[in-house]
């Protein structure tokens, strides 16, 4: 998602707007300019400037913004055959060529480094380059996967000219790594197609537009293959030969819907887009009126925050897992306190009662001036939180309360000292159990003991086995140790370099104390203490 | 010290659960004394043939057979035959169990135990509850007296507890207890495997497959010392007890052909004789010479004494059947040669044309069962395989199985997978050691995947996957070798579902049904079958000259000239590279020159090095010369030069001493020994034997060398003999009907080397006439017309065209019939194809003749409406727009799209000029080019292939308008131009001309990729190893 602190459209990284107007340096790349074609009404016409940005080796660049001395590349299924998708230059350069099946472009380059495509990380960084991009604008459009739209009409006199503006998004782009293609263009689907074919220019007339678009091929249009297929065999391969088809037969043949896409693209209908918006979370500031450093009124305002937060997240149907109280200081840094539940919620009660535990162990510097409460962007609500669960299962029930015991607990040894057992099926008894954190995943009760009654297995088994001393060739340990059974051999785990290869014995001392002893089967065959019966 | 009898072992028959071959098995029980080993795969019998040889080999006291099931409750058994009764009843539960479930697995229920398994001891193998259902005490109660309770002690902790258990449970149920051992592997080394093969099988890594791995290696064959530590001497002394109750060995078998094939009053000997001298005077019709008569008698004398009348019965009656079918087809193998199967109709060789090769064929000797494989057009070999499903039932007639091995890349694959490894690392390593023969791994390989080779995991890797390599890993069906018997086959062996719906499959391989005398018939498909039917059909339409194979005219001068200038396009065979490069060198005159040209552009005769010794012979340049009398005997017929694999063989029993039934056995361990090796023994008989006899060392090496050439790819002289026929018979027809040959060529696509673009090419250079694919001239296959001077004319059938179905295609030949097209909205409305088909017509040009250029039909097509069931015809009038007419160059692509040929200018005649600019030389100026010369070359890439045998060096061809160029590219230059070589579609090359007599080669050094000049132009490729 998005990085939280996005600065606002105000602060520093954005070019300073000119302090003067200077109209006249701007002469050569008028930004307003009545275009008498499109006036037919005879009402004011909104002339929209569209820059599109082209990121045709996102695939390559979400993943790596330094790929150029690399053989790299991103391949993807198609067909169930693992593809490349794209290739960095040195890829290229070695031969590489998309559409190269993974085992073929191995066979040419083994030292070729791999990756399979990640959509999610591209939506990502084409969300954050949209973020980025509304310095510039506050109308950004995403078209997915690899297409930003900004409509530039309003900004163009704050940056000092378009062809400014346009250096300006250029240059931040490959300062951050992206190559791209840019065009402008009056409406938003011939600045795409513009960018597609790779022309890099800039039409501010709609006057210009059918001329320019006719030159372009039929394969920046981005529609099915079959269709232009189609056209290419009756000898049609721009947009101009489509210009000349009679309207009734390329409709009857090809659809409405993209005869208008040609009327939109030419500016003939209006083309109307949503702009993307930086997507919501919680951040709500108290400034204190004096210096506090009270904790029950300090309390209170949080109390207040929480308050806020619950609303926020009521009116959308949200709940929070973790949120992060911050202390401001006049003389120091901030103290910041973050606290985070079991499951996602919302209520007002239950973050404070958390709150109250740790903040009273929570050493504040110097008084309070202000208090931040931010929390993550929300999760749906999750119906299990719900008061009415206890009307329900018992289980559950329980399972909430030790969710909860499991909270109290850990705010106050810290959650990380708390920990649940689980069991893990293996046949080496030392990797047979493992420590779980409880914040991640509530104790599955039921499943602990079932694994466990195969075989027998001490309840106490000591962390390292300890060596046993051997006296007339019996082990020994608090007296000669008996073996009552066995042997149960275990060999395995050859395959880490953890394997083992032990005769693992029940032996009893004369006192009666049961052991669990084991024999290497090693050349030194020696004896150890690996756990005790209770 | 008391013996023992392991009752209870599973072999890697048990696939992904044992990790021993059955061989294994039997060679270290053999060794550790045991009394008796019983191989009890589960629900499976296929690996108990080989278990039963090496018994015999390594002197096993006693091989039990048997099997392993765990029924559907849960109850798990293993039963082991005790007569011969016994084993068949235990066939068909095995044959039950498979048949009732899904290929590879099974499903058996307490029912299909109601007859209790009669002839067979069981023992129940208990599980950790002990407990039993109350249909499980039911089955337990059908094996009353034979039934015991199987003691496996296997270290796991509560063997005490579990004894006693035991104990008290034999004595409640008045069940005896016996020690077994669950045996999954013949030693403990095998763990890692065994460990492997599990998490293989669970389809996850061995980190996660926790508790399905065992927890220690104790399934192993124990000594017996180690027994008597952990069993009480009484289940021991059970163990042999049981196995002293069991006398059945496989040689018990006895196969039975199939008795209906002789009418009553008949025996087969007297029957066979009828037969043969029906054939006879149709083969003869003036009268029979005394030679073949002699012949015919020596044969039938032979096959009589060797019990051999019914296979040829067999195999007679099911050529019979394809010939009442019209089904072309023909035979090949050790006895497909001979004057019986001639007058049978088996062959087609006249015994005439090889005057001396039957003899060798068919020995008492050497004891080789008979051995014919038959040949059936591939598209209709189905109609074969139905009727013999018909005539004898599913239950006496089953193809026998391939098993499916471990080879390095699925080896490396799976146990990489195991070992956690990324599928991305595994595929570098799979790639970087795709030479890999299993022995030696380069560490340079390992580093060039990315992978460090000291590193543990790929030292394990290695290690693992040379152990699994060879290993069974499922069954397969063999392509056409089917087994039919007198009675059941389950009976006699397994059967289970084969993949392909409807077919099923034996549990034994080949070599198997050949280990224990039984007898197959291999159905197999042929598409040159297909093609040279397809030929006599169309030119018995075009001038009423019926043909046969037989009846094609021998040894026409004509069609040898056409062989020796290595203009053999499309034949069968002959017709690869290297043959055409070959056919000039060797210049064939006579059949039998066939015979050896198709047995020698081989990797056995080339890894063995015999070809250019066989070329300098026949050209003279160098003496022919023979170690011995006996040499020349076997080698004359090839100038002294081993090319056939029986040469081999009989020069190991001439020569080497070898009896012939250790020839046979060599010759099995040749198709082997890339498996499992084990070829040392008779390295070491053979140079010895030879040695003694006087023959050089050097000589005895290399005979020994082409043995090793011959392992995988070995051709014996019978099988080409036969394949000889279908090269001169398509020789023939090529010389003198191409037109029909290659429009049977297009019919029967896909088949051969070669595309039908280069196919029309090589028949128009040959000065006929093609024509276009149009609805108003062709059917669905292409056909013959008649020139205005008579001559043939090859019309393209619709069939050409990409994206029509056979069906629309057959349709609209149908309804032209009624009267050409007149429009394209009629066209609709009589075939009635939808606007996809009629797309691609478009797209193909074949509508030019109703709707005008391409430009116009496809914009027509697209604007047609498909008729309603209420409104049949809707011509509604429209505005057509002005569309450029396709330039020559459009035309081009569009056809290569559409048909993948082209009836306009070759693509590089339009290129020409910039390419002069280039100073390109044309394919067919080459000639006039003195050798050696420095000379550029360029043209489109029709096929790149590097096989195994030649190091590294990829040869190259490509196309231009005046014929083909071939490339030689070494590995270095392969190597640093890669890119080039990989993606260039047009390729220009700088090279060096090679001109021997008339064989041009291009020396490639530099490569230049010129695909952009062809724009979209996509021109079929075809790459081969």
């Amino acid at each position: 998602m998005l990085p939280a602190n996005k600065p606002p459209a105000t602060a520093g990284g954005s070019p300073t707007p000119p302090v003067k107007g200077q109209q006249s340096l701007s002469l050569e790349l008028p930004v307003v300019k009545t275009a008498p074609a499109t006036i037919a009404s005879g009402a004011t016409p909104v002339t929209r400037l569209w820059l599109c940005i082209h990121l045709p080796a996102l695939p390559l660049e979400a993943l790596h913004r330094d790929s150029g001395d690399i053989a790299r590349a991103v391949f993807d299924d198609q067909d169930g055959i693992p593809k490349v998708l794209l290739a960095s230059d040195a890829a290229i350069a070695a031969g590489i060529r998309p559409g190269f099946s993974v085992n073929a472009a191995l066979a040419l380059l083994p030292a070729l480094e791999l990756e399979q495509r990640d959509s999610q990380c591209e939506r990502r960084t084409l969300l954050s380059l949209a973020g980025w991009a509304e310095q510039f604008t506050s109308f950004v459009v995403i078209e997915v996967p690899d297409i930003l739209l900004l409509e530039l009409a309003g900004s163009v006199r704050l940056f000092d000219g378009l062809q400014k503006l346009r250096q300006a998004v250029s240059r931040g782009l490959g300062e951050q790594g992206f190559s791209a293609s840019l065009a402008i263009a009056p409406t938003p689907l011939a600045a795409t197609w513009l960018t597609k074919a790779g022309r890099r220019i800039c039409i501010q007339d709609a006057a210009n537009l059918t001329s320019a678009l006719s030159a372009l091929p039929l394969t920046c249009l981005d529609w099915p293959l079959p269709v232009c297929e189609s056209l290419y065999g009756m000898g049609i391969s721009r947009v101009g030969d489509c210009l000349r088809l009679p309207r009734q037969g390329f409709a009857k043949r090809f659809g409405v819907s993209r005869l208008l896409q040609l009327d939109r693209a030419l500016g003939r209908l209006p083309d109307p887009r949503d702009s993307y918006r930086t997507p919501e979370y919680f951040v709500a500031d108290h400034e204190l009126d004096e210096e506090l450093s009270n904790s029950d009124l300090i309390l209170n305002v949080c109390q207040l925050l929480l308050q806020k937060l619950e609303h926020f997240l009521l009116t959308r149907q949200l709940a929070v897992q973790r949120i992060q109280f911050s202390f401001f200081h006049l003389q120091h840094p901030a103290t910041s306190l973050p606290l985070g539940c079991v499951q996602a919620d919302r209520a007002v009660d239950h973050w404070l009662d958390l709150l109250r535990i740790h903040f009273e162990r929570l050493p504040l510097p110097a008084a309070a001036i202000a208090i931040r409460l931010r929390a993550d962007q929300g999760q749906p609500m999750s119906a299990a939180t719900d008061v009415l669960q206890f009307t329900k299962k018992d289980r559950q029930r329980r399972n909430l309360s030790i969710a909860h015991l499991i909270e109290r607990l850990g705010a106050r040894i810290g959650i990380e000292s708390v920990h649940g057992v689980s069991t893990v099926a293996e046949h080496r008894p030392h990797y047979a159990w493992r420590p779980e954190l409880m914040l991640d995943r509530l104790p599955q009760c039921e499943a602990l003991s079932a694994d466990f009654a195969k075989v027998r297995r001490p309840l106490w088994l000591l962390s390292k086995a300890q060596p046993l001393a051997v006296r007339d060739g019996k082990p020994f340990y608090q007296g000669v140790l008996v073996l009552e059974d066995g042997p149960e051999r275990l060999e395995t785990g050859w395959w880490d370099e953890d394997g083992i290869a032990r005769d693992y014995f029940v032996a009893a001392n004369p006192k009666g104390a049961r052991f669990w002893i084991y024999r290497n089967r090693s050349k030194d065959r020696d004896w150890y203490l690996h756990g005790m019966f209770g | 010290m008391a013996g023992f009898a392991e009752l209870h072992a599973l072999s890697n028959f048990t696939f992904l659960r044992g990790a021993s071959h059955p061989e294994e098995l039997v060679e270290t029980a053999a060794k550790l004394g045991y009394e008796a080993l019983a191989i009890t795969d589960e629900c499976s019998l296929s690996g108990i043939v080989r278990a039963h040889v090496t018994a015999k080999d390594c002197g096993l006291k006693k091989l039990i057979i048997g099997s392993e099931f765990r029924l559907d409750s849960g109850l798990k058994l293993v039963a082991l035959a005790q007569s011969r009764a016994g084993y068949a009843a235990l066939c068909g539960v095995i044959t039950r169990g498979r048949r009732a479930a899904e290929k590879g697995s099974y499903k058996l229920t307490a029912d299909d135990f109601a007859d209790g398994l009669p002839g067979c001891l069981l023992l129940w193998i208990p599980g950790r509850q002990l407990t039993l259902l109350p249909e499980d005490v039911w089955i337990l109660e059908r094996f009353h007296k034979r039934l015991w309770i199987a003691v496996e002690l296997l270290a796991d902790g509560l063997q005490r507890q579990r004894l006693e258990r035991l104990r008290v449970l034999g004595d409640t149920l008045e069940l005896p207890l016996v020690a077994s051992g669950d045996v999954h592997m013949h030693c403990r080394e095998r763990r890692a495997i065994q460990d492997t093969v599990t998490a293989i099988r669970e389809g996850v890594t061995l980190d996660q497959a926790g508790f399905a791995l065992y927890p220690n290696g104790e399934r192993y064959l124990r000594s017996l010392a180690t027994l008597q530590t952990v069993y009480a001497a009484d289940l021991l002394h059970e163990s042999r007890a049981i196995a002293s109750r069991i006398d059945f060995s496989l040689d018990e078998i006895r196969y039975e052909y199939p008795h209906e094939l002789v009418p009553d009053g008949e025996t087969p000997t007297s029957y066979l004789r009828y037969l043969t001298e029906i054939g006879m005077r149709r083969r003869w019709p003036e009268g029979v010479s005394e030679k073949v008569l002699a012949l015919v008698e020596h044969e039938l004398k032979l096959i009589r004494e060797l019990e051999y009348e019914f296979f040829f019965l067999t195999v007679h009656d099911i050529v019979a059947f394809a010939r009442s079918q019209h089904i072309l087809c023909q035979g090949r193998g050790s006895a497909a040669n001979s004057a019986v199967c001639f007058c049978l109709g088996i062959t087609e060789v006249d015994p005439a044309r090889m005057a001396t090769l039957v003899e060798r064929f068919i020995s008492k000797e050497r004891n080789e069962p008979p051995d014919i494989d038959v040949d059936f057009e591939h598209e209709r070999r189905e109609e074969v395989i139905q009727y013999i499903y018909k005539k004898y039932g599913r239950e006496r007639a089953a193809l026998a199985a391939t098993v499916v091995t471990y080879r390095p890349r699925s080896a490396l694959r799976d146990v990489g997978k195991a070992l956690s490894l990324s599928g991305l690392q595994i595929d570098k390593l799979a790639r970087s050691m795709q030479w890999w023969d299993g022995k030696e791994v380069d560490d340079s390989r390992v580093i060039e995947a990315g992978l460090d080779p000291q590193s543990p995991v790929i030292r394990r890797l290695l290690y693992l996957v040379r152990q699994l390599m060879g290993f069974p890993r499922h069954l397969s069906q063999h392509v056409g070798g089917f087994v039919i018997s007198n009675g059941p086959l389950s009976d006699l062996v397994p059967v289970e579902n084969a993949t392909m719906k409807d077919r099923t499959v034996i549990q034994w391989e080949k070599n198997d049904l050949q280990d224990l005398g039984l007898l197959k018939v291999d159905v197999l498909g042929l598409g040159m079958l297909t093609a040279i039917r397809r030929s006599f059909d169309l030119i018995k339409d075009f001038d009423g000259r019926d043909f046969t194979l037989a009846s094609v005219p021998a040894e026409d001068p004509q069609t040898y000239d056409m062989i020796c200038d290595g203009d053999t396009m499309g034949v069968f065979q002959i017709e690869s590279r290297a043959q055409m490069a070959m056919l000039p060198r060797l210049k064939p005159r006579c059949y039998y020159d066939l015979v050896i040209e198709v047995a020698i552009i081989r990797p056995g005769p080339i890894q063995g090095d015999m070809v250019h010794p066989y070329l300098r012979r026949r050209n003279g340049e160098e003496a022919v010369v023979y170690p011995s009398e006996e040499i020349r005997e076997v080698l004359q017929r090839t100038l002294g030069v081993p090319i056939f694999q029986e040469q081999v063989m009989q020069i190991a029993v001439v020569a080497a001493g070898f009896t012939p039934g250790e020839a046979d056995q060599l010759r099995r361990a040749m198709a082997a020994w890339k498996r499992r090796g084990g070829l040392e023994p008779f390295e070491e008989k053979l140079i010895s034997g030879m040695r003694e006899r006087g023959y050089d060392e050097s000589f005895a090496k290399q005979i020994f060398k082409q043995i090793l050439g011959f392992g995988e790819y070995g051709f014996p002289e019978s099988h080409s003999a036969s394949f000889a026929l279908l090269v001169y018979v398509s020789c023939w027809l090529k010389c003198h009907t191409p037109a029909a040959f290659t429009c049977a060529l297009l019919n029967s696509q896909p088949m051969g080397f070669y595309s039908a673009s280069q196919l029309t090419q090589d028949l128009r250079r040959h000065g006929v006439e093609v024509r276009a694919a149009t609805v108003n001239h062709s059917s669905w296959d292409s056909s013959l017309e008649k020139s205005d001077n008579n001559q043939a004319v090859l019309r393209l059938g619709l069939r050409q065209i990409k994206g029509l179905s056979e069906n629309a295609g057959r349709r609209i030949a149908d309804e032209r019939l009624a009267g050409p097209f007149r429009s394209i909205q009629q066209l609709l409305e009589r075939s009635g194809i939808n606007r996809r088909e009629m797309n691609a017509l478009a797209a193909a040009g074949a509508l030019k003749t109703i709707a005008g250029h391409r430009h116009k039909a496809r914009w027509a097509v697209a604007g047609v409406e498909e008729p309603t069931p209420l409104f049949t015809s809707m011509d509604s009038v429209e505005v057509t727009p002005m569309l450029r007419r396709p330039t020559e160059g459009q035309n081009i692509v569009a056809d290569y799209k559409s048909l993948d040929l082209t009836l306009e200018r070759h693509p590089l005649a339009l290129l020409r000029e910039y390419l002069d600019g280039y100073g390109y030389v044309q394919a067919a100026d080459l000639k006039k080019i003195p050798t050696g010369r420095h000379v550029h070359v360029a043209g489109l890439v029709i096929t790149k292939q590097r096989p195994g045998t030649a190091s590294g060096v990829t040869f190259v061809t490509l196309e231009d308008e005046s014929g083909f160029i071939n490339l030689i590219v070494w590995k270095k230059t392969a190597d640093e131009q890669r890119d080039a070589l990989l993606n260039a579609r047009l390729m220009g090359v700088d090279g060096e001309l090679q001109i021997e007599g008339k064989v041009v080669h291009v020396i490639a050094r530099k490569l230049h990729d010129h695909s952009a000049l062809l724009g979209e132009l996509q021109v079929r490729q075809r790459n081969f190893r």
